[in-house]
């Protein structure tokens, strides 16, 4: 399986324990609709979209996001995390194909 | 006189055939095959909230661009006034796609604030809606028209 790029931010970057943070995450991932048409050979391209993200901190699930097809090319996603320590935080995100990888970010609190 | 009149029809004639052939491209275009997940925006509402409907509320702040350029990317960003513990779960819809889901986000008290932002993609000029699906069963939503320039889905 093809390994994709994914990106996680947290926002802002100096944060302290009991801050609620910005956490961005961003895929390479075409998004296909199934509904457009290849202009070279005129076929319908197959559907292809990431259709569940997971994130965890320290391994405990604590958002669930479900994409359908009509998110854009690129897909960029972003909630709001409360720091309770340092740990790590972990995406695992899947797609209609059955690709699954997954991309983590360590949290360190400052203060 | 008569071979004006002639000469008019002759020339409303060709005009009547374009008409009928952009009628026919028109409903091959409505009748072309829907995606797989296709579902309509009442149908989409009404499993989210489990037929119950959603109520419009001001607690809901939608942020969307008036007009967008491009409909391939129309950047949506949701804020729920309540505390992160009464909010269950964010959906974002559109009215016209053809599968009118485009997210749904589900919470737990770790995120602080019920908030949740991505990018989407528009078909057309339409409304994107924000429902909020509350812990004790009962939906709110926020609607927001979005005018597209170009058309970025299907």
């Amino acid at each position: 399986m093809a390994k994709r790029k994914s990106i996680i931010k947290i926002k802002p970057r100096k944060y302290k324990v009991g801050d609620i943070v910005k956490v961005d995450f961003i895929v390479i991932h075409p998004m296909e609709t199934g509904m457009r048409k290849d202009k070279k050979t005129g076929k319908i391209k197959p559907m292809h979209y990431i259709n569940e993200v997971k994130f965890y901190f320290n391994d405990e699930l604590f958002t669930t996001i479900i994409p359908w097809e009509t998110v854009s090319t690129n897909p960029y996603f972003s909630i709001n995390m409360k720091v309770t320590g340092p740990g790590v935080i972990k995406v695992v995100y899947k797609d209609n194909l059955g690709e699954v990888n997954e991309k983590s970010k360590k949290v360190k609190p400052k203060g | 006189m008569e071979r004006r009149s002639f000469l008019k029809g002759i020339g409303a004639l060709p005009a009547l055939g374009v008409l009928g052939a952009s009628g026919v491209t028109l409903l091959a275009k409505e009748s072309k095959p829907k995606g797989k997940n296709a579902i309509s925006f009442k149908k989409a509402l009404e499993v989210i909230t489990h037929g119950k409907g959603a109520k419009e509320s001001d607690k809901v702040h939608l942020v969307v661009p008036e007009i967008a350029e491009n409909g391939a990317v129309v950047p949506v960003k949701v804020n729920v006034d309540l505390p992160i513990e009464q909010v269950k779960s964010i959906h974002i819809l559109s009215t016209k796609n053809s599968n009118a889901r485009c997210a749904d986000v589900f919470l737990t008290p770790r995120n602080g604030k019920a908030y949740f932002a991505t990018r989407i993609k528009l078909g057309g000029t339409q409304e994107v809606v924000a429902v909020a699906v509350l812990k004790d069963g009962s939906a709110i939503m926020a609607k927001k028209p979005v005018k597209v320039t170009i058309g970025g889905c299907g």
